[in-house]
Order: C-alpha cells, then sequence, then structure tokens
C-alpha cells in the first residue's frame, strides 16, 4: 500500500478534531484544577484558622510548616473571614520598615487586595470585606452630619478567604516589637 | 478458497460478520487513536504549562524560574493552576516575587551530597531573603536551627556582593546547612513596594546570585 493510499484510507474528520478537542480538554484541564486539587493554601489553613479572628502563627520550624515552601524569613498574621453574615472590618498599619505586607488572599489563592509597607512612613489600612459591591455598609459619618477623620475604608467584594500579614523577621532583639505590630491586626464582623 | 458453488448460506453470513468485525475494529482502531491523542495533546500541554511553566507565565534567569503574575487577581489561569497545586502561600508578584530553582547554574540538581556557593548582589529591593528547602519543601532540619539569609541578616562584602555556602559541614560566613536533606530547592524572595519587581516585557531587574557546585561526596 503506497502512502497515497494509506492517506486516503485516514479518517481526516477525526485526524482534523483531535487538535481542536485537545485543545478544548487543555482548556477544561487548566481551568479546573485549581478546584479540584485539595492541598491548596487556603484548604490547608482554613480548618485551623477561627473564623473573623486573628491569629498569629508560631515561627516557622522544621516539622512544623504550615505550607510548602513557607520560609521562616517572615512571620505571619492572618485572619480568616466569612462574610455571609454581614460585613468584616479589617484595620491594620503596616510598620514603616520595608517587607510588611497586607494581602486580602482568595479560596483560589487570588490576591484581591495587596497592600506593601514603605519604608520611612506608616501604612494605614482600612478594608471593609463585603459579600458583594452593593452591600450596606452603614450610615456614613458624613451623612450623619460628623466630619470624618479617617480615610473611609476601601470596600472589597468576598465571601470567603483570608487576610495575610507578612513581617519580616529581623531576629531575636526584634521579635516582640514584630509579634506586638502583627496583633495589632484587627478583623471583626460588623453587626448592624 | 472456496468455489463460488461451495459457498453455503452459512459461509456468506460468517464472512459478512468478518467484514463488520473488521470494520467495527477499524473504527474502534480510529478513536482509540483519536482518544489517545487527544488525552496526551490535552492535558500533556496544560500539565506542562501548569507545571514547568513557559516563557508566557514565568521568568527565568539562569537556574532561577519565577511566576511572573503569581497571586495576582488578574494572574493567568496556568498561574493560579501552578500555586493552587502546589499549595504555597502566593503574594502578588506585583510586591513580592519569589524565584525557585532546584538545579545550579550549570544544570544539575541541587542535592545535599554536594557543596555550593552561591554569589551574588543585593537585589536592589527593599527587602529579600534566601532560604534552603528540600524539594518537597520542607525545611531543612539542623543544629545551627538556620535556614535562611535575609537582606537584614546576611553578612555583606562593602560591595554590596555576597557569598552563601550551601553545605553538609559548617562553613565561616553565610552557611546554609544541607545535611542529609537529598534533592534541594532554594528560594530567593524579593520584596518592593515603590517599583515594580517586572519591567512589562517580563525582564529581571537585576543579575540573580550565580549558584556554583563545589564538590560532591
Amino acid at each position: 500500500m503506497t502512502l497515497r493510499d494509506r492517506l486516503g484510507q485516514a479518517n481526516w474528520q477525526l485526524i482534523l478534531a483531535a487538535p481542536v478537542a485537545a485543545g478544548i480538554l487543555h482548556i477544561c484541564a487548566t481551568l479546573a484544577a485549581p478546584y479540584i486539587t485539595a492541598d491548596s493554601a487556603y484548604a490547608r489553613l482554613a480548618p485551623a484558622l477561627p473564623v473573623n479572628k486573628v491569629q498569629v502563627l508560631a515561627e516557622v520550624a522544621p516539622g512544623s510548616e504550615p505550607l510548602p515552601f513557607l520560609s521562616p524569613d517572615s512571620r505571619y498574621a492572618l485572619c480568616r473571614f466569612d462574610t455571609s453574615a454581614g460585613p468584616v472590618n479589617v484595620t491594620m498599619t503596616l510598620p514603616p520598615d520595608p517587607g510588611w505586607m497586607l494581602a486580602v488572599m482568595s479560596p483560589q489563592g487570588d490576591n484581591i487586595y495587596a497592600s506593601a509597607s514603605t519604608p520611612g512612613r506608616i501604612t494605614p489600612v482600612t478594608l471593609a470585606l463585603v459579600p458583594s459591591e452593593d452591600h450596606f455598609l452603614g450610615v456614613t459619618p458624613e451623612a450623619r452630619g460628623i466630619a470624618r477623620d479617617t480615610e473611609p475604608p476601601v470596600a472589597l467584594a468576598a465571601k470567603h478567604g483570608i487576610v495575610v500579614v507578612r513581617a519580616p523577621d529581623r531576629g531575636l532583639s526584634y521579635r516582640r516589637d514584630t509579634e506586638a505590630s502583627l496583633n495589632s491586626l484587627r478583623c471583626s464582623a460588623t453587626h448592624f | 478458497m472456496l468455489s463460488h458453488s461451495a459457498l453455503t448460506p452459512v459461509h456468506v453470513v460468517l464472512h459478512k460478520v468478518q467484514k463488520r468485525i473488521a470494520i467495527v475494529f477499524a473504527i474502534l482502531g480510529d478513536w482509540a487513536a483519536f482518544i489517545g491523542a487527544v488525552m496526551i495533546l490535552g492535558l500533556g500541554t496544560s500539565w506542562y504549562m501548569i507545571d514547568v511553566g513557559t516563557p508566557l507565565t514565568t521568568v527565568r534567569q539562569g537556574p532561577w524560574l519565577g511566576w511572573v503574575s503569581g497571586g495576582r487577581a488578574d494572574a493567568d489561569p496556568y498561574t493560579r493552576a501552578h500555586f493552587t497545586r502546589l499549595g504555597t502561600l502566593q503574594l502578588s508578584a506585583e510586591n513580592v516575587l519569589t524565584y525557585v530553582a532546584y538545579t545550579d547554574s550549570d544544570g544539575h540538581r541541587l542535592h545535599s551530597s554536594c557543596d555550593y556557593s552561591v554569589e551574588g548582589r543585593e537585589p536592589g529591593t527593599n527587602w529579600w531573603s534566601i532560604t534552603v528547602f528540600n524539594d518537597r519543601g520542607e525545611l531543612i532540619a539542623n543544629p545551627a536551627q538556620r535556614y535562611d539569609f535575609t537582606a537584614q541578616t546576611i553578612a555583606l562584602r562593602p560591595d554590596g556582593s555576597f557569598t552563601v555556602a550551601l553545605a553538609r559541614d559548617a562553613r565561616p560566613g553565610n552557611w546554609l546547612p544541607t545535611g542529609g536533606a537529598g534533592r534541594l530547592a532554594l528560594t530567593l524572595t524579593t520584596i518592593d513596594a515603590t517599583a515594580p519587581l517586572l519591567t512589562k516585557t517580563g525582564a529581571v531587574p537585576r543579575p540573580l546570585p550565580a549558584i556554583r557546585r563545589i564538590q560532591c561526596r
């Protein structure tokens, strides 16, 4: 049988359909991957974290790493939030040292908000985590005739997730100072 | 061969069944090849782009590999799947960029049976750190309780350069113990609040440290 005969007998419909079907499978597998893994950072951390409360993680040490590739170069304060019962307010003042960071992480691992410290000046962060962007956040001070003396909170729509504050570990001498700053993270549900 | 007159109805039926089975096998063979090709192409390319990465999603310099949109809300699906599968706490790559190296600068797998010298300069960011793990991302237990160096703890030379020794036994200067870990992974984390860590074209802002193998046992 010559090559021409073989080509003539080939099922060209299937041959042409194969890359199309492979492309569809590629897209489906890629998009589904974050949802079918049981080992995401959120899935590992969430069961051990109280809801709408801050928890400062212990120093990362061999054998007690909560996540892979979690370096002991930093200390972490975490707050697993759930906005289904109402908005969650988050406040934190990042110290004027390099390396501090506050991020709001979705269960899929996306940072829906991130702010890093700026050397030489403090960085206040005030967030209102709400289930949807049109959620009622209460009567504003301006509406009550009171002059606002603070920045209005940044409203972020998220039902679940984790607020992460990362602090660089500057060594034993600064440890107490670092822990005090981490403990200044506030994360609490608002009830109207 | 049977003559035409010798063909009985049974032979005719058998012949028809044989022909139909051949057709079914031909169709099944085509479909098996189709399904095999689709699975290999579809799942294989997806796995490669999620696990290994391509220039579309990563930036590579020597042995260092960084995912340029890790943790970002607008991350591409490959990056999102990569970090979800890896299970790491990924902060936005706009401010925090972590490079991982599994090999030395010559492409040999990092292993605790070898000694290495990591030589470079400060990355020029607000803050940075270098940490050694085993290849599963676990810290390597050691009596010195030394797992990383940061911008604040590393001993720099007057010109801003540094050398970190990865070795089983103690070394003078910046030493990270690796004894008994097997395969190693090295991470370099850089944080910068004032400037994007990567340009829009994905170029690495400064040369990253070289990893030289000194000796193996």
